[in-house]
């Protein structure tokens, strides 16, 4: 695979803009820290794969810090992609990033971008139009309002789903559904 | 006494409504008081975050003014929803940008975050009130060996969550303990249990939860305990899967916190909904 090597700024700001007040993702020396500890990248990376089929967050770190749009879109270039979506947000490698970088917010964000171009998982997928339309992310069904009552549980309070759609609507979410 | 706003969350409050059963029998039993409000999916840390992240500031920051309209802190019984509604506040706070932004949205709809409240998780108040927890407690849970499983987004990222060390957690062991079972160490106690990894890649989050699950039988536990709906649900509903797939045997029941509290306090295990749950019940847990 080639991979194109433009730099996008703009990219670059938004990745910038994940930190709190300050641009401390450049400071990531690839100490691999993070990597090692991630429970993906754990079970995920045998030696000698294609690098396309590894999950290897210093690796993103470092394709979104350099502004690598391309890079990191063509390795999440297709449903599901590995990269981004293998990871399962456990929080492991902000946590023990010496340099105090907060790599799940950059993951976050790339999947994001990815979500934008209709790649997003279809569990994910899923999930978001069930808040769309009920303004929950598993709706609430008779049988289990049934079992509520048997256990001497009030109703759950129902939410306003017109508000939820106004607002969500208004970012641009139906949209991307 | 503070009133607590109950955000039980869609897992509990629309799947698996039994866990919000137990935990208000033992809120109840140490006087801790709740009250409902119309809240939305929270919404999820892994799903609607990973999706669209102004989506979850701006939904999460919507509940947190139902909350602050009333002046009460948040009580969440589920790890996900306390790492939300937790990191949304937290980014708010520190990020004008952000709260601009959202706020900009939620003035159309005629509100406003002005991160008034606070957002707690039902462990930590467990915690506060661990004299009353123990005062209650009628039967000595000590034919249980326990493997706590805290969950990620209990403790981490630990700068929104304030509630633990993230990567040795001891909040729950301390809890369990206080029943008279036995905690057992083991190796993984940190490592996620690999739910959101299993939407998009079953094979790597299977592979963590055999991982998870190797270091639980190694240490010689006869039941897990944990503390977020998420990480039941994996446990409780995947090892049958497992097993077959790995031709090894995984079978260890799963209790949430509040059951194994509920049932130490003498409720019974039909009054919480118990037969509920897919493990089977070993022995251990027959017996209690
Ligand atoms: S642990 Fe932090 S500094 Fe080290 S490679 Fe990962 S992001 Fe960079
Ligand atoms: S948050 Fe994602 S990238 Fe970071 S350690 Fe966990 S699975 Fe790996």
């Amino acid at each position: 695979m080639t991979l194109p090597l433009g730099i996008d700024f703009e990219f670059r700001k938004l990745i910038m803009d994940v930190h709190i007040g300050s641009d401390k993702i450049k400071y990531c020396y690839q100490c691999n820290r993070c990597t090692d500890n991630c429970p993906v990248a754990n079970v995920a990376n045998p030696f000698y794969r294609e690098v396309t089929n590894w999950f290897d967050p210093r690796l993103i770190v470092l394709g979104t810090l350099l502004g690598y749009k391309d890079i990191v879109m063509a390795l999440a270039g297709s449903k599901s992609a590995l990269i981004p979506w293998g990871c399962t947000v456990c929080d492991t490698c902000d946590t023990v990033c010496p340099q105090a970088i907060e790599v799940t917010e950059i993951i976050t964000l790339a999947k994001n971008v990815t979500t934008g171009a209709g790649l997003a998982p279809d569990n994910v997928v899923a999930q978001a139009k069930a808040v769309f339309e009920s303004a929950k992310a598993i709706p609430s069904q008779p049988a289990i309002e049934r079992r509520r009552e048997q256990l001497g549980l009030p109703a759950v309070a129902a939410p306003d789903v017109n508000e939820v759609q106004t607002l969500l609507k208004n970012i641009g979410v139906d949209k991307k559904l | 006494m503070t009133e607590y706003k109950m955000f039980e969350g869609c897992t509990i409050g629309n799947r698996i409504p039994f866990i919000e059963a137990s935990s208000r029998k033992v809120l109840d039993k140490i006087g801790v008081q709740t009250s409902q409000a119309p809240f939305t999916c929270c919404p999820d840390p892994t799903g609607v975050k990973s999706f669209d992240n102004m989506a979850w500031l701006a939904l999460g920051a919507r509940n947190l003014c139902l909350a602050e309209a009333e002046g009460k802190p948040i009580i969440s019984l589920c790890n996900g929803c306390t790492n939300t509604l937790r990191g949304v506040q937290h980014q708010l706070k520190h990020d004008s940008l952000k709260k601009e932004k959202v706020n900009a949205e939620l003035a159309k709809i005629g509100k406003e975050f002005k991160g008034t409240i606070d957002v707690v998780h039902f462990v930590d108040v467990l915690k506060e009130n661990l004299d009353k927890v123990k005062a209650g407690i009628t039967k000595q849970m000590s034919d249980l060996k326990v493997a706590c499983h805290p969950g990620c987004h209990y403790m981490r990222p630990a700068e929104w969550m304030e509630s633990d060390d993230p990567m040795r957690p001891k909040n729950l062991k301390e809890i369990v303990a206080a029943t008279g079972a036995n905690v057992i160490d083991y190796d993984e106690l940190a490592l996620c249990c690999g739910n959101a990894v299993a939407g998009p890649y079953p094979e790597h989050g299977d592979a963590i939860l055999k991982q998870k699950m190797d270091s639980i039988k190694k240490a010689g536990a006869n039941v897990i305990v944990v503390n977020c709906p998420a990480c039941f649900q994996r446990f409780d509903t995947s090892q049958r899967d497992l097993s077959k797939k790995f031709e090894a045997e995984y079978n260890i029941p799963v209790l949430y916190l509040t059951e194994l509290i509920a049932l130490a306090m003498g409720v019974s295990s039909e009054e919480i909904g118990m037969k509920n749950h897919r493990v089977r019940r070993n022995t251990a847990i027959e017996n209690l």
